[in-house]
């Protein structure tokens, strides 16, 4: 992590409003990105990953709250900013690109007028400089033939071009940080080797920082400086990519990686599934998130209180109260 | 050995229009695949390649322009040959969501093929399902409750049991794993490794999952715009590659395991058309 990120998520909390209190689905969590760097934040179904990616657009749904710290992004404080600064931000310094490019598209509109509209709803340019623009991001995002091809619908193109669409869209104003929820997910492996390789191209050639959202663990080594893993809401532990896959220190990314079959795999070594299922939030209370699927507790501590960071060395850290009491040793 | 299912030869073509214009969409060209007992046996491939049309030609969904299914090595013709293969080879499909009817109880939607094979009285069929219930790993309770009051991966176990309900000899899986989140992936592989050795079932799995597949599958298929490309047990196919296009696909894997070796797609000659000021 450089020495002054771009930006700092510091202990954040989003919340629902629930039958008994305030159901937190993003609870007290922080991280920063540097400038031209990757962090992944890596975490399965309702580990809130996508709700933290919300609140770095400004677009968390209602009646969902965004409290803590805050949100600096070049030195400003974006939970402090109003709808307004909000809009000029979103877009054109921060962009999106969500899962599903063929929902993320207006069937009804060719893809290079989308383009041109994004740009003339952030700068005062002329239809024909917008559509030079949307001609240029469209080349840059690998699209073919911009020209004749930017007059395409979205049902026109194939899967992979609809994201390239969708990430040209995203670059069109210029941004400075990219987040990208799941935008390899549905992709074939091959697509997805190029997407990834385009969103590379663009922090390592442009200087573009990415927050890149997977659940595929795979992936962080391919795009990631550094990883964030979530789990129910909270982070539970963070590092260099490499670091955390070589030394993971967390039961649940154990879990997590014990559980994904690789190239090696075969039935002659069985995956070890984590046994259970993920909590509802309402269960976890004040001790630590993964206690109920844990085979590590620590009695008369985890459904307590719950886990400070402790370093792991390497800028790495882990939120796990049987590492704290017994080092990599007890959680392995 | 005689292959308990057999697709052989075969062929489909689908006719589109587009302005007015007949054109010949070749899905499956020519493609040969068959399950022994107890063998898994994967198909790979990415989208379009054909392998979910031909695993549904395999059960009748769709019918073959040309070529043969074969059940226990005889052909497949009348309309008794088929009810008779579905009472051997069940389906179960990518999304729980859509395949388990939303208004109707797990442990109705469970008897209901008991019915349609004419199996059992009422309590037989209640039985059963709890049996199928406990094979999957569920508890006796979710047989009242609706699909929308369980989880993704409890509804993939119950599709799992609903195939199981007949006890059929094969069962073809279209990517069943594929939305699930990856600890979930896990217990229903687990799952299905134990009911393949405590069955001795055979499996056709489909998926585009390479990492899935080498894990699973004894022998592999791989295929590419309705074509195979390469075939041979999972090992070989992995360790030794011999088509062009299955070492660009196990390229393109992402895999935490592999350490400095890039991904094909991200060498710069594989990242295709990208120009970057």
């Amino acid at each position: 992590m450089s020495a002054d990120p771009a930006l700092r998520f510091e202990h954040v909390t989003i919340a629902f409003p629930g039958a008994e209190g305030p159901l937190k689905v993003v609870n007290d969590v922080s991280f920063a990105v540097g400038s031209g760097q990757c962090l992944v934040i890596v975490g399965e179904s309702g580990s809130g990953k996508s709700m933290a990616c919300q609140a770095l657009l400004g677009i968390v749904p209602a009646p969902g709250a965004v409290s803590g710290q805050g949100i600096f992004w070049e030195g400003r404080d974006l939970l402090k900013s109003s709808a307004r600064d909000w809009m000029k931000v979103r877009g054109a310094e921060i962009a999106m690109v969500f899962q599903d490019p063929a929902a993320a598209l207006n069937p009804l509109m060719p893809v290079g007028r989308q383009i041109v509209d994004v740009v003339r709803a952030h700068r005062s340019v002329t239809r024909a400089e917008a559509e030079r623009r949307a001609i240029e991001v469209l080349n840059q995002v690998g699209f073919p033939e911009p020209e004749r091809r930017m007059r395409a619908y979205p049902i026109e193109l194939s899967g992979g071009l609809r994201q390239r669409v969708a990430i040209a869209l995203a670059l069109a104003c210029g941004p400075k940080l990219i987040v990208a929820d799941e935008a390899t997910t549905n992709l074939d492996v091959s697509i997805q080797a190029q997407i990834i390789g385009l969103l590379r191209s663009l922090k390592e050639e442009l200087g573009i920082s990415i927050v890149f959202v997977t659940h595929d663990l795979g992936l962080a080594p391919e795009i990631g400086d550094e990883v964030l893993v979530m789990y129910a809401g909270h982070a539970v532990e963070r590092g260099p990519v490499r670091e955390v896959l070589d030394r993971p220190s967390h039961p649940y990314t154990i879990g997590l990686l014990n559980s994904a079959p690789t190239l090696e795999s075969s039935r002659a070594h069985p995956l070890k599934p984590i046994p259970g299922q993920v909590p509802a939030l309402d269960e976890i209370g004040a001790g630590a998130p993964f206690r109920s699927r844990c085979p590590v507790v620590v009695s008369g501590r985890c459904d307590s209180a719950k886990p400070d960071w402790t370093a792991c060395g390497g800028g790495h850290f882990v939120a796990c109260h049987r590492f704290a009491q017994d080092g990599i040793g007890g959680v392995q | 050995m005689t292959a308990i299912l057999e697709g052989r030869n075969i062929v489909k073509t689908f006719t589109t229009r587009r302005g007015g214009q007949k054109h010949e969409v070749r899905a499956v060209g020519d493609v040969t695949v068959a399950a022994d007992r107890g063998e898994i046996v994967g198909l790979v491939g990415e989208s379009g390649c054909g392998k979910t049309t031909f695993s549904r030609i395999l059960i009748g969904i769709e019918t073959a322009s040309s070529g043969t299914v074969l059940h226990d090595g005889k052909p497949v013709a009348t309309k008794a040959d088929w009810k008779a293969l579905r009472r051997d080879v069940q389906y179960v499909f990518q999304d729980p969501y859509t395949s388990l009817c939303p208004t109707m109880r797990i442990g109705e939607a469970l008897a209901e093929p008991l019915l349609v094979h004419g199996i059992g009285d009422k309590s037989e069929r209640a039985e059963r399902v709890r049996e199928a219930l406990s094979l999957v790993g569920l508890q006796g309770f979710i047989a009242d409750r609706l699909p929308s009051q369980l989880s993704g991966g409890q509804r993939q176990r119950v599709s799992l049991a609903r195939a199981l309900m007949i006890r059929p000899r094969v069962l073809i899986c279209d990517e069943i794993v594929s939305g699930l989140d990856v600890s979930v992936q896990a217990q229903v592989l687990t799952l299905l490794t134990e009911l393949q050795a405590s069955l001795g079932l055979s499996l056709i799995f489909i998926s585009h999952d390479l990492r899935v597949i080498r894990y699973l599958c004894d022998r592999v298929v791989v295929m590419y715009r309705g074509e195979i490309v390469e075939q041979g047990p999972v090992e070989r196919v992995f360790g030794a590659p011999e088509s062009d296009y299955t070492r660009g696909l196990l390229a393109a894997i992402p895999d935490h395991s592999r350490r400095g070796e890039p991904r094909l797609g991200l060498r710069p000659a594989g990242h295709e058309g990208a120009r970057l000021a």
